[in-house]
């Protein structure tokens, strides 16, 4: 039987003035699969996931599939209620409120008047952060953002992914600036979103986190995909050849 | 830093307390003003005629001043209100003329100036994308001059409405309180009440300290900033029908005198420029600390002039409080 895509780009363009940042774009993403999406800086590949989480439009003429369903007025309240989450590079946070604020920041739990929920925000926050394994006596969810590590900060970007019912989680880059020990806990986490059925978008500068996870690599390169292919029996050093040869050519 | 010495960081630093700290730094503000008002001259105020006149003009500042703080909050600024009183006022004026004294058209038409003036507002800021700053500027001057061509220096007269039920119910007193004392007190409970808890402050606060987060997020920051030009439309309008019901006489400049007092209320109540924070108490706190220097400073026997010198040294003593205030807590 043949596997419908759960998001389906085509010919996505993008571009800023006369430069093309993404160029005839196709690309399909299959629920349960981790995708690792690499590419030089100014590959297009942020503003890639921009398109999919919907906080950039794509150019007139490229068409966005979820479940098989054209969508229209792609934007990111849109994309977040299909059940796409994205963890940013820059992590999205509002420094100055508290932690359970960002966790629930678009998404907050009201009554019908919009006055927010606040108790059982701050009781899901303590859950999340259980579950995610980031415990500490040093905050609380009511903890301004602006007090936390930066692995810290990136923690809660994460809980923010999983705490709603997501089909696909993308992560630009989650693992920068992290220690050692906290990036191999990332690697483990988006390992355990795929057993959980979810789809992921993995970008990575370190060919090495971007293989150990992958099902399937898209390399960009100046905006357009060079290469869709799945991980197979590819060795961490033939995906790193591989990475170089279209680094030399381009 | 250790976990064991950030533990004792939180510990030791009213941690909890971050978002009161503003309140309280314009609340000690205040009593060591009053402390030296009273040192100065206890026969004038430790007695209840000054804060009788204290309580009469404070709602108007504090109502403006409330909406003030949500647009700083989210990182813009509006300095049309001044003309928004004065051509929302005019509506209200001439509604009333025009339909017998007809309070409630009078009240509306007085909103719906208001409401517009923020939309326009709004659209110049988010849609076109312009300086906050600059175009509420130009609003202001647009505006009072759209007011003085259409009013051609007309003095309005509503004494018919003195001693009416409705003039009583907005400018009236309970007891010995000007009613309009709990006007403020119900719209700034409720206001406070929408920026700390409601959905649209959370999102307030967003705007102004990463609105890129916001966006990412699925909040529309624009729609949000817009709602904060027209929340001040609509404060500026209460604030005018407010002023003309006690003064039962609406003149084009009445918006005048606004604009410094209400600016220096938001800065001194601890909201800074510089948006993502900012406190409803402070603001209240701050308006009072600025119109009491108004009224202090004249019913101290000093002659009008040294008000401006007040102001000043308020303005920048309570920033240098501000900082000192939070930077002592948090080291």
């Amino acid at each position: 039987m043949k596997r419908e895509p759960l998001v389906k780009l085509v010919n996505i363009q993008k571009s800023f003035g006369r430069v093309y940042a993404l160029e005839q774009i196709n690309l399909e993403l299959y629920p349960g699969e981790i995708v690792s999406l690499v590419g030089d800086n100014g590959a297009g590949k942020s503003t890639l996931t921009k398109i999919i989480s919907g906080t950039e439009k794509p150019d007139a003429g490229g068409q966005i599939f979820f479940d098989g369903v054209e969508v229209k007025g792609w934007n990111a309240a849109k994309a977040r209620s299909h059940g796409i989450e994205t963890v940013h590079q820059s992590r999205a946070l509002s420094e100055q409120q508290s932690i359970f604020a960002n966790v629930f920041l678009g998404r907050e739990l009201t009554n019908k008047f919009g006055f927010v929920q606040r108790k059982k925000e701050v009781e899901e926050t303590e859950k999340l952060m259980r579950r995610i394994g980031y415990t500490s006596k040093v905050w609380t969810p009511n903890s301004s953002v602006n007090k936390l590590s930066g692995g810290e900060r990136q923690g809660v970007a994460i809980s923010r992914a999983i705490l709603f019912e997501s089909r696909l989680v993308m992560l630009d880059e989650p693992t920068t600036a992290m220690a050692l020990s906290e990036a191999g806990e990332v690697i483990d986490f988006i390992k355990d979103l795929k057993n959980q059925g979810k789809s992921v978008i993995f970008i990575s500068h370190n060919p090495w986190d971007a293989h150990s996870v992958a099902d399937r690599f898209v390399i960009l390169d100046r905006g357009r995909i060079v290469f869709d292919g799945p991980k197979g029996d590819m060795t961490p050093e033939d995906f790193i050849a591989k990475l170089h040869n279209f680094a030399k050519n381009s | 830093m250790s976990t064991e010495a950030r533990e004792q960081t939180v510990k030791s630093s009213f941690y909890l307390q971050e978002r009161l700290r503003p309140v309280v730094g314009a609340a000690i503000f205040f009593a060591i003003m009053l402390v030296t008002f009273i040192g100065f001259a206890p026969d004038v105020f430790l007695t209840g005629g000054i804060y009788t006149a204290i309580f009469l003009s404070l709602p108007l500042f504090t109502i403006v001043g409330l909406s003030l703080v949500f647009v700083t909050v989210a990182g813009e600024i509006d300095l049309s209100f001044p003309s928004t009183i004065a051509l929302s006022g005019f509506m209200f004026s001439w509604t009333l003329e025009q339909t017998s004294l007809n309070f409630y058209a009078g009240l509306l038409a007085a909103l719906v100036t208001g409401v517009l003036c923020g939309l326009i507002n709004g659209f110049l800021v988010t849609k076109l994308g312009l300086s906050s700053l600059i175009t509420t500027l130009g609003m202001n001057f647009a505006l009072i001059g759209l007011t003085n061509v259409i009013n051609q220096g007309e003095v309005r007269m509503f004494t018919e409405l003195n001693e009416t039920f409705l003039r009583n119910l907005f400018v009236g007193k309970i007891g010995s309180i000007p009613s309009q004392m709990f006007w403020m007190a119900g719209i700034a409970l409720l206001l406070g009440a929408i920026f700390h808890r409601h959905r649209f402050g959370i999102h307030c606060h967003v705007a102004g300290d990463n609105p890129e987060a916001g966006r990412a997020m699925g909040v529309d920051i624009e729609r949000t900033k817009t709602l904060c030009f027209v929340l001040v439309g609509i404060c500026s309008s209460i604030t005018a029908v407010i002023s003309i019901l006690l003064n039962s006489t609406y003149f084009s400049t009445m918006g005048e005198g606004y604009l410094l007092p209400v600016l220096a209320a938001v800065f001194v109540g601890g909201t800074p420029v510089t948006g993502g924070r900012g406190t409803i108490g402070g603001l209240v706190i701050g308006a009072a600390t600025v119109v009491f220097i108004q009224t202090g400073v004249v019913a101290a026997g000093l002659d009008g002039y040294w008000t401006s010198l007040g102001f000043g040294l308020v303005i920048v003593l309570s920033l240098l409080g501000h900082r000192w205030f939070s930077g002592r807590l948090t080291r």
